[in-house]
C-alpha cells in the first residue's frame, strides 16, 4: 500500500479503532506534508548526546504504596455509565458466536 | 468582578444572579455546556467555615473536571451522556473551600485546539465583540468571568489554554508549575504538558486561589511534596530587586504598533518603579521547532490517552455485530474529524518505525528548549512578551501563518515544555478588545509572578476587568 495514500490513512484509523471518510483521508494527506516539514525542522537541531525529555521534572514524585484498598468505586457507580449492564457486567455483543 | 466585588451581595444572592446571569448570557456566548443545581450545594455551606476563601463564591470548572453526580463531556460527542462518579481532586478542595459550581464550561473538544471552535455544543463568543472567538481551549471558563458572571474559574492549559483565552478576554490566567496543582479527575490531553490552572480578575484573587489548589496529591503521581506559600499575604508589587528579560523573539515579531506601544509604555512604567529591565533572545531555529515539537508530543500522548474512549464502558455507544464494531463506530461517530486526525497523525509519530525519527526526535528538541529557557531564567527573575501578536481574531478569520507568526502566536507552549510557571495578565485595549502580557518564572516561584502580575495590575488600573456582551 502506497504511504500517505488514502487507503493507506484509512487503515491507520482503523488500526486505532475508527473509520475516516475519503475526504478525512485527504485532508490527511495535507496534514502529513505540514508532519514531514515539521520533521524536518527537527532534523536540523543536533540532538545527539541529548537525552529525551519525558517529563517536565526528573525529581521523583511516585513511589509503591503500601497494599492496601484506597479509593474504591462502588460497581453501582462503575456500572452507572454502561450503555448495557447485565448481571453485575458491562454488556457487549457476544464475541464467539 | 474579582471577589471583593462579588462579597458585596448576600452569599444566596450573588449565586443566584451568577447563575441567572450565566443562563441569560447563553444565547450571545454558548459558553456553558451544563448548568449545575445549587441549592444542595448552598445547603451543603452550613457546614464549611464562613471566613473559607471560597465560602459562597460562585465558579465555574472547564467541563474536562469530574464533580460527582454532575456530566463532564469535555466538549466531546463521546462523553456527552457522561455522569461524573467522582470529584477531582480540585473539585474536592474548592468545595472544601466553600465554592459553589454554577456551571460547566465549553472546551475545545478533549483540549484539543487554540479557539473553542472545535466543540460538540458549537463555538464560544467572546463578550468583547461576539463576532470574535474567546481563544481556547478554555474559551468556556474565560468569557464567564470576562463576562462578569462568576470571578473564578477552572481552566486547564497544555499549550497556552488558560493564558490565550486571558489575553483575548483581558483577564487573568495562571498556570502554576508542573505538579503544583493535582490533575487527578482531570480528563487528559497531553500527560506531559497538561496543567490545572485558573482565571481570575485580580492578582489577590488568583493568589488566594493557588493556596487553596496547590499541594501534594498521592493521585496524581507527578504532584509535587513542595511546600505552599501564603501567596496572599506575601504580595508585594515592589519591584527594585525585579530583573525582567524581554523575549525579543516575540516583540520583535509584532506588527500591530499599537500592541508594541502597549507593551514599551508598560515596560517603561515597570522601569520607573526600580525594574531592570533588558532584552534577550532565544536561539532562532529552536524557536522555531516549539510548533512541530508540540504538535508531535501533544498529539501522541493524546491519542494513547484517548484508547479508552470507545463507547464500552461509558460514553455515548454505537451498535455493531461485535465488540470491536461497537468500539469503531463508537469512536467514529463520537470523536470530530478534527480529532481523529490528530489521533492518526499521533499515532503514526509512535509506531516502532518512526518513534526514533519523530516522537524521541521531539522530545530530545524538547530538553535543548528548556535549557535555553532554563539559561536565560538563571539570570532574570521572569521573561515577559506580549500573550499574543493581535487582538481576538473574529471567526474563521485565519491568523497570519508568516514564520515570525509561528513564534508569536505558539511561544507560550515554552511553559508546557518546562513546566515553568507562567501567567497572563491584561494590559489594555486595541480597538477596543483586550490584550495582555505574558510572564514565565523559575519552577514554584509562582510568588514573582503575582508580585510582578500586581505591579502591572496597579498600573493598568484593570483589577476587576469585565465587560457586559457585546452582542
Amino acid at each position: 500500500m502506497e504511504e500517505y495514500s488514502v487507503e493507506y490513512f484509512k487503515k491507520l484509523a482503523h488500526d486505532i479503532m475508527f473509520d475516516i471518510s475519503d475526504q478525512e483521508a485527504l485532508e490527511l494527506q495535507d496534514d502529513f506534508k505540514e508532519l514531514v516539514s515539521e520533521i524536518n525542522v527537527l532534523d536540523e537541531i543536533n540532538t545527539e548526546g541529548v537525552e529525551e525529555m519525558v517529563y517536565p521534572f526528573e525529581m521523583e514524585t511516585h513511589f509503591l504504596r503500601e497494599d492496601v484498598v484506597e479509593n474504591v468505586i462502588s460497581q453501582t457507580d462503575a456500572l452507572s455509565n454502561a450503555k448495557s449492564v447485565k448481571a453485575g457486567h458491562v454488556h457487549v455483543p457476544k464475541v464467539v458466536k | 468582578m474579582d471577589f471583593e466585588r462579588a462579597r458585596k451581595e448576600d452569599v444566596n444572592a450573588r449565586i443566584h444572579v451568577a447563575l441567572e446571569k450565566a443562563k441569560a448570557k447563553q444565547a450571545d456566548l454558548n459558553a456553558v455546556v451544563s448548568f449545575v443545581d445549587v441549592e444542595s450545594q448552598i445547603e451543603g455551606l452550613k457546614d464549611i467555615d464562613e471566613n473559607q476563601p471560597f465560602y459562597g463564591m460562585p465558579i465555574v470548572l472547564k467541563d474536562n473536571v469530574n464533580m460527582k453526580g454532575v456530566r463532564t463531556t469535555a466538549s466531546s460527542r463521546i462523553l456527552n451522556n457522561y455522569v461524573s462518579i467522582y470529584d477531582a481532586h480540585i473539585t474536592t478542595k474548592l468545595k472544601e473551600a466553600g465554592a459553589v459550581v454554577i456551571a460547566k464550561a465549553s472546551m475545545d473538544e478533549l483540549g484539543m485546539g487554540g479557539t473553542n471552535e472545535n466543540a460538540y455544543t458549537g463555538p464560544v463568543c467572546n463578550p468583547w465583540d461576539t463576532s470574535r472567538i474567546s481563544g481556547g481551549s478554555s474559551g468556556g471558563s474565560a468569557v464567564l468571568v470576562s463576562s462578569g458572571v462568576v470571578p473564578f474559574a477552572i481552566g486547564t492549559d497544555t499549550g497556552d489554554s488558560i493564558r490565550k483565552p486571558a489575553a483575548f478576554n483581558g483577564i487573568i490566567g495562571m498556570k502554576p508549575t508542573y505538579g503544583r496543582i493535582s490533575r487527578y479527575g482531570v480528563i487528559p490531553y497531553a500527560s506531559s504538558l497538561d496543567h490545572v490552572g485558573y482565571f481570575t480578575t485580580s492578582i489577590k484573587d488568583a493568589a488566594v486561589a493557588l493556596e487553596v489548589l496547590a499541594g501534594r496529591d498521592d493521585r496524581d503521581m507527578t504532584s509535587s511534596y513542595k511546600e505552599v506559600e501564603n501567596y496572599a499575604e506575601q504580595l508585594n508589587s515592589d519591584l527594585h530587586d525585579k530583573k525582567i528579560a524581554i523575549l525579543d523573539n516575540v516583540q520583535n515579531a509584532i506588527t500591530n504598533e499599537e500592541i508594541k506601544d502597549n507593551f514599551n509604555s508598560l515596560m517603561a512604567k515597570l522601569e520607573a518603579r526600580g525594574a531592570t529591565i533588558e532584552h534577550v533572545s532565544l536561539d532562532d531555529k529552536l524557536m522555531h521547532a516549539l510548533l512541530p515539537v508540540y504538535y508531535i508530543i501533544a498529539n501522541a500522548e493524546a491519542t494513547a490517552n484517548h484508547s479508552n474512549l470507545d463507547g464500552i464502558r461509558f460514553g455515548e455507544r454505537e451498535d455493531g455485530e461485535s465488540v470491536e464494531d461497537v468500539m469503531i463506530n463508537s469512536r467514529t461517530k463520537g470523536l470530530s474529524s478534527n480529532v481523529r486526525k490528530r489521533f492518526v497523525i499521533g499515532s503514526y509519530s509512535l509506531f516502532a518505525a518512526n518513534q526514533e525519527k519523530i516522537f524521541r526526535k521531539a522530545q530530545k528538541v524538547r530538553r535543548l528548549i528548556v535549557e535555553e529557557l532554563k539559561r536565560v531564567l538563571d539570570q532574570y527573575d521572569v521573561v515577559i512578551a506580549d500573550a499574543s501578536a493581535t487582538i481576538a481574531p473574529k471567526f474563521k478569520e485565519k491568523v497570519q501563518a508568516g514564520n515570525d507568526d509561528i513564534v508569536t502566536e505558539n511561544y507560550m507552549v515554552l511553559g508546557n515544555f518546562s513546566g515553568y510557571p507562567s501567567i497572563t495578565v491584561p494590559t489594555g485595549f486595541v480597538e477596543g478588545m483586550p490584550i495582555g502580557i505574558n510572564m514565565t518564572a523559575k519552577p514554584f516561584e509562582e510568588q514573582t509572578l503575582f508580585n510582578i502580575g500586581l505591579a502591572i495590575e496597579e498600573e493598568t488600573g484593570l483589577k476587576g476587568n469585565d465587560v457586559e456582551v457585546d452582542a
